[in-house]
């Protein structure tokens, strides 16, 4: 059975009371806090802590807390979703951080995700992208049975590889350019994978591109770090798909 | 509409652009290389200078090649230098504090000197031309053409050229710059045109890795060996 | 203590159609109703939340042609929470050849539901399942499948048959991904917009019948008003009123919980699913529960020690003094009972002083047995990422050591009272997936609620919503009806109210104390001591929360905690009418146990003779007693048996 250690952490808090503020960073020193806790349950007593002050509590995105609805978008000292790989911000717990530790938590930073208030982001600008093409245009009920098309295995897994995107952004938060390369190319990647995806892939790619360059993301410089902040892992071949399909959109 | 003429105007396009002039550019340097290498056919640098006749005697192909090449080359700056001046745009406010992941990340020293290294590159290039073809630094030699007459003695210009320190040594570090660039740039390309398969990644980071020393080491020891063996073979 | 009030004539039809059970569907979709194809565009729906009902539906009612507004208060559509569910989506296809048919799926829903539901609603989910499974794959929904190329289907939940269809781990992520992908599809045809970061707040009736809705921008905390001649709600259950839960965090009921006050009933409110394999509780600060998946007892074997309070290493205690329990009392479904009947026994010998993991809460959940069988390999193959998960949260590794589970609350059976064609005794409020009272009964099988969503999103309401508006004239309330004003008006009145009693007591405190008295007292078993204590207890919870809670910041801005104050302000009475429906059910029927009601080996009893209802609520006034109404069930098709897994 593992120990609950208790430990003192300092924060640096980025705050920023909404779009047009200049935000700045808070100091806060919590203690006895058992290294068992989510990184988000910390934050939560600390905003118990402030409104026990009757202080205003520091806002940031939170939802399913088990990693999968993407909502997390705090940057851990430095890296997207914090230190542990392969873990969204709400998966991480308290036992990664040492003693007496100050831990920096700035919001995804990015010209397409304007800040709304302290860490809290807009991040509609992918929800944009994704209805410029993520999709395959059929009407509800007009399929045909779900095995009339076979689809090799080895082809839906490869699909699935790319469809897990969480859509969080951590992808954006951590390039140095700002690209939303690998979220865009993920969608891209999944649906040419698949037959049901390819009749409009040609439309798709270069519409979703052309609405990546819209929203103001920067350049790819294939510098993958993306992919290692990813918090489940996508293969920046997903990118390189991504380009392929625009090469043969080109014909 | 997606169109060759727009290209440059997604981030998709402008990287597929960066990795095709960049793919181009380094055939480039492996011809360029190969051509080099006569160098040490032992015979006092006649092949090398037969070799530097016969591009010279193709007349307009010739110059077709060199238009060529300076558009590959002012495109693939362009873009990157446009990408660099890009990442403001994109993040006005910059992280208080930063640090990359690790892991499968490719932020390293290479990645992130990409515009420098190519900066350098590029002004490397310029005194390289003026320094061997229009002779800026050193006056034209003259040698005896096997086949008849006489043929500009390029090899003993380099040879000349190399015997001091410090030419040796500035082409050796740029030749470790162009390692550097190539280092990133050799995978990049691959990723921009297409390399799909997952497991493909990680082995052509290491491809890219090898091309990259074997392109540095092949320039860079022509300068070294010259000097040491204090001349030609 | 009064649990209801008087009945009332209110008047309410289940609208079932008649003929035979096979063909209710059919004859329906062919009587009802239709809005012809050029007058669709005069009406507005509103859908309000975007998980797989509300994606759904929005996307096919804009598909045709209908002009909608869909509402979600995240960030984006796409995070609605049935993006968390994991195991799989169950439908009729026969793909393994082993005998599933549309009657068997139907009859497995009706018996898991333990016969509190409708035999012509779970008919015709059963009958649509394998449509749903058409359309995803359409949609680039990428299913498992054999080398061949064939989806591949696996049993689960102790289901006898393999129709279980399924993505990794991630299946609802992925049906709500395709969901949100044509309801991006249509927002790009116009024909949806999309308003994100909006929360409807209350429901604007005219006369009794649904008008419309009033909604905050969470971002600017403006309050909007929106007009409609039909309000599709989709806001998924309301497990959080227990505070821990498996539902995300911004999952709540105040959406219907405002529509219940405006006049629709509440079902069933009491059935509630506890599910048996979670990670437990580790301290006070927890803030929500993780589920493991539920095909871990597949191959995981249940056991506590036989002695109390034995605290020794779960690898230091000997086979025989280990109690696999389960195996012991249900040696025909050992490990793999039913959900409800899983976790009451967790519970017991917990109770019992057996429980293990320091808060004495937990019960192993160990694979030494089937490492050793199939090696550690194939394990990792089957459940590899499950057990990543668990280390991650638990910091142990489920391959030496023993998983440590626990029930939590999962899905909430209960909802707005609903006819077949998904309204709700408001006109032109309809229901959708968790959030009506649904074709679950008093337990759901595994692999159903995404069944569930998707069939009202996709197939039945772009039918039924059609009969309702070809009878009404389009439009014929705008903003400025003085319905909107006065309830736009409530609202402000609420905000300010909230912002201004500044108490001492945090959100989170109320909170955790209603979930506290809700597990407690209105938990995995109930009796009527304990759940008149409840009632009593939530009432004074909601006296003091109303004098004494600390609301922080300002109205029109972002404030995270204002919407939690409102939400919680509904859970704490949403806490008490549950209570009130769990007492006025003394029978025992699936995930709802009364101590009153069981057979001599402590197993649920069933009285169909006196409770074989759909109980529905009407409200009458937060200080009075609510009134309580039964829907009769009757069952023509399946003879009613008491559930045996020994």
């Amino acid at each position: 059975m593992s120990t609950h250690d208790l430990i003192t952490v300092h924060l640096k808090v980025w705050r920023q009371n909404g779009p047009n503020d200049r935000g700045h960073f808070e100091d806060y020193t919590l203690k006895d806090i058992t290294t068992h806790m989510s990184f988000l349950e910390m934050l939560d007593v600390l905003n118990e802590n402030l409104m026990k002050e009757k202080k205003t509590p520091v806002e940031f995105d939170h939802d399913c807390r088990e990693g999968i609805c993407g909502s997390c978008n705090l940057v851990i000292n430095g890296i997207p979703h914090g230190p542990q790989m392969r873990t969204a911000a709400c998966q991480l717990h308290m036992r990664h951080f040492k003693d007496n530790e100050t831990i920096t938590i700035e919001p995804w930073r990015a010209k397409a995700f304007p800040i709304i208030k302290d860490l809290v982001v807009d991040r509609n600008a992918f929800d944009r992208i994704m209805e410029a093409g993520g999709y395959v245009t059929m009407a509800t009920g007009n399929a045909p049975d779900a095995n009339a098309v076979p689809i090799s295995k080895v082809e839906a897994d490869s699909a699935m590889d790319y469809a897990v995107c969480i859509g969080c952004g951590a992808c954006v938060a951590s390039c140095p350019n700002s690209s939303a390369s690998l979220f865009t190319g993920a969608k891209i990647a999944q649906l040419a994978k698949l037959p049901q995806g390819a009749p409009e892939r040609k439309k798709r790619v270069i519409a979703m591109v052309e609405q990546m360059e819209k929203e103001g993301f920067g350049d790819c410089s294939n510098y993958g770090e993306c992919e290692a902040v990813c918090p489940v892992g996508i293969s920046i071949s997903a990118i390189a798909t991504m380009r392929t399909e625009y090469v043969k959109a080109l014909f | 509409m997606a169109s060759f003429s727009n290209l440059l105007q997604t981030t998709v396009g402008r990287k597929i652009l960066t990795g095709v002039t960049g793919i181009f550019l380094i055939l480039f340097l492996v011809a360029h290389l190969a051509g080099n290498l006569t160098l040490f056919a032992g015979d006092g640098g006649e092949a090398f200078n037969l070799y530097a006749v016969f591009l010279h005697d193709l007349g307009p192909l010739l110059w077709i090649a060199e238009l060529g090449l300076i558009i590959l080359f002012g495109l693939h700056a362009y873009i990157g230098i446009k990408i660099y001046l890009g990442k403001k745009k994109a993040r006005p406010v910059d992280y208080t504090y930063y640090q990359s992941q690790g892991g499968p990340s490719k932020q390293t020293f290479a990645s992130k000197t990409m515009l420098i290294s190519g900066m350098v590159i590029l002004l490397f290039v310029i005194l390289h031309v003026l320094h061997f073809k229009y002779n800026f630094f050193m006056p034209q030699m003259m040698v005896d053409n096997p086949a008849g007459g006489q043929m500009i003695d390029l090899a003993g210009h380099v040879e000349q050229a190399f015997l001091n320190p410090w030419i040796m040594l500035a082409y050796t570090a740029v030749m470790l710059l162009i390692g550097l660039h190539l280092k990133h740039g050799v995978w990049s390309a691959f990723i921009s045109l297409g390399a799909k398969n997952p497991k493909l990644v990680p082995v052509l980071y290491t491809v890219g890795g090898i091309v990259a020393a074997l392109l540095a080491v092949g320039f860079l020891i022509i300068p070294v060996f010259i000097f040491f063996n204090g001349g030609l073979l | 203590m009064e649990v209801a009030s008087k009945k009332s004539t209110f008047k309410w039809d289940s609208k079932i159609p008649t003929g035979p059970l096979t063909e209710k569907w059919k004859t329906h979709k062919n009587n009802i109703k239709l809005v012809n194809p050029s007058n669709k565009r005069k009406y507005n729906i509103i859908v309000v939340g975007t998980g797989l009902a509300g994606a759904s539906a929005a996307a096919s009612l804009g598909e045709l042609g209908y002009n909608v507004k869909a509402f979600c208060i995240q960030d984006s559509a796409r995070r609605a929470h049935s993006i968390a569910a994991q195991g799989g989506i169950n439908a009729a296809k026969n793909y393994a050849n082993d005998g599933d048919s549309v009657w068997r799926l139907f009859y497995d829903t009706i018996k898991g539901g333990d016969y509190r539901s409708r035999e012509a609603n779970v008919y015709r989910l059963a009958e649509v399942s394998n449509s749903i499974i058409d359309q995803c794959v359409a949609q680039g929904v990428p299913f498992a499948r054999d080398y061949g190329g064939m989806l591949v289907n696996r049993s689960f939940g102790g289901a006898q048959l393999s129709r279980t269809f399924y993505a990794r781990g991630q299946t609802g992520q992925q049906l709500l991904l395709g969901a949100y992908s044509s309801l991006m599809k249509t927002i790009k045809s116009g024909k949806v917009k999309m308003f994100t970061r909006e929360e409807m707040l209350d429901l604007v009736t005219v006369d009794g019948v649904s008008k419309g809705i009033i909604s905050r921008n969470l971002v600017t905390g403006k309050i909007n008003r929106h007009a409609a001649d039909a309000v599709l709600l989709c806001t998924g259950g309301y497990g959080n009123v227990f505070y821990l839960s498996t539902n995300a965090k911004n999952s709540n009921v105040t959406a219907a919980w405002r529509c219940y006050r405006k006049g629709a009933l509440f079902g069933n409110p009491s059935f509630t699913q506890i599910h048996p394999t979670c990670i437990p509780v580790s301290g006070e600060y927890q803030s929500k529960l993780t589920l493991m998946s539920e095909s871990l007892r597949n191959d995981g074997r249940v056991w506590v020690p036989k002695a109390k309070n034995d605290k020794r290493h779960p690898n230091d205690i000997p086979e025989d003094e280990r109690d696999y329990y389960l195996e012991r009392i249900y040696p025909s479904f050992g490990n793999l009972v039913p959900r409800d009947v899983a976790s009451r026994n967790a519970k017991n010998v917990c109770d019992e002083g057996r429980g293990v993991g320091p808060s004495g809460l937990a019960v192993y959940l160990d694979f030494r047995d089937a490492i050793k069988r199939d090696s550690e390999q194939a394990i990792r193959e089957r459940y590899g990422n499950l057990f990543e998960m668990y280390e991650k949260i638990t910091d142990e590794n489920p391959y030496k050591v023993p998983m440590r589970i626990y029930p939590a609350v999962h899905y909430t059976m209960g909802g707005l009272w609903v006819d077949y064609n998904l309204m709700t005794t408001v006109p032109g409020l309809f229901a959708l997936g968790e959030a009506n009272f649904s074709d679950h009964g008093a337990n759901r099988l595994g692999a159903s609620a995404l069944m569930q969503g998707l069939a009202d999103g996709y197939f039945v309401i772009p039918y039924t919503v059609g009969d309702y508006l070809s009878g009404i004239t389009p439009g014929d309330v705008n903003t400025d009806h003085e319905a909107f004003d006065q309830a736009e008006k409530a609202i402000v009145g609420e905000i300010e109210k909230l912002l201004n009693i500044k108490g001492e007591k945090t959100i989170l405190d109320f909170h955790r104390q209603l979930g506290k008295i809700m597990w407690d007292k209105v938990g995995m078993s109930r009796d009527e001591k304990g759940l008149n204590e409840a009632i009593a207890e939530i009432s004074a919870l909601r006296k003091e929360f109303w004098e004494n809670v600390f609301v922080p910041g300002e109205p029109a801005t972002y404030n995270k905690y204002l919407e939690y104050a409102m939400r919680v302000a509904d859970f704490i009475e949403l806490g008490e009418l549950m209570a009130r429906d769990a007492l006025a059910r003394p029978e025992s029927c699936g995930g709802h146990f009364r101590e009153e009601s069981k057979t001599p080996e402590g197993e649920a009893k069933r009285d169909d003779e006196n409770y074989a209802y759909v109980s529905a609520w009407e409200f009458k006034g937060v200080d009075t007693p609510p009134v309580h109404h039964e829907e009769p069930l009757v069952f023509e098709n399946v003879k009613l048996t008491q559930r045996s897994y020994k």
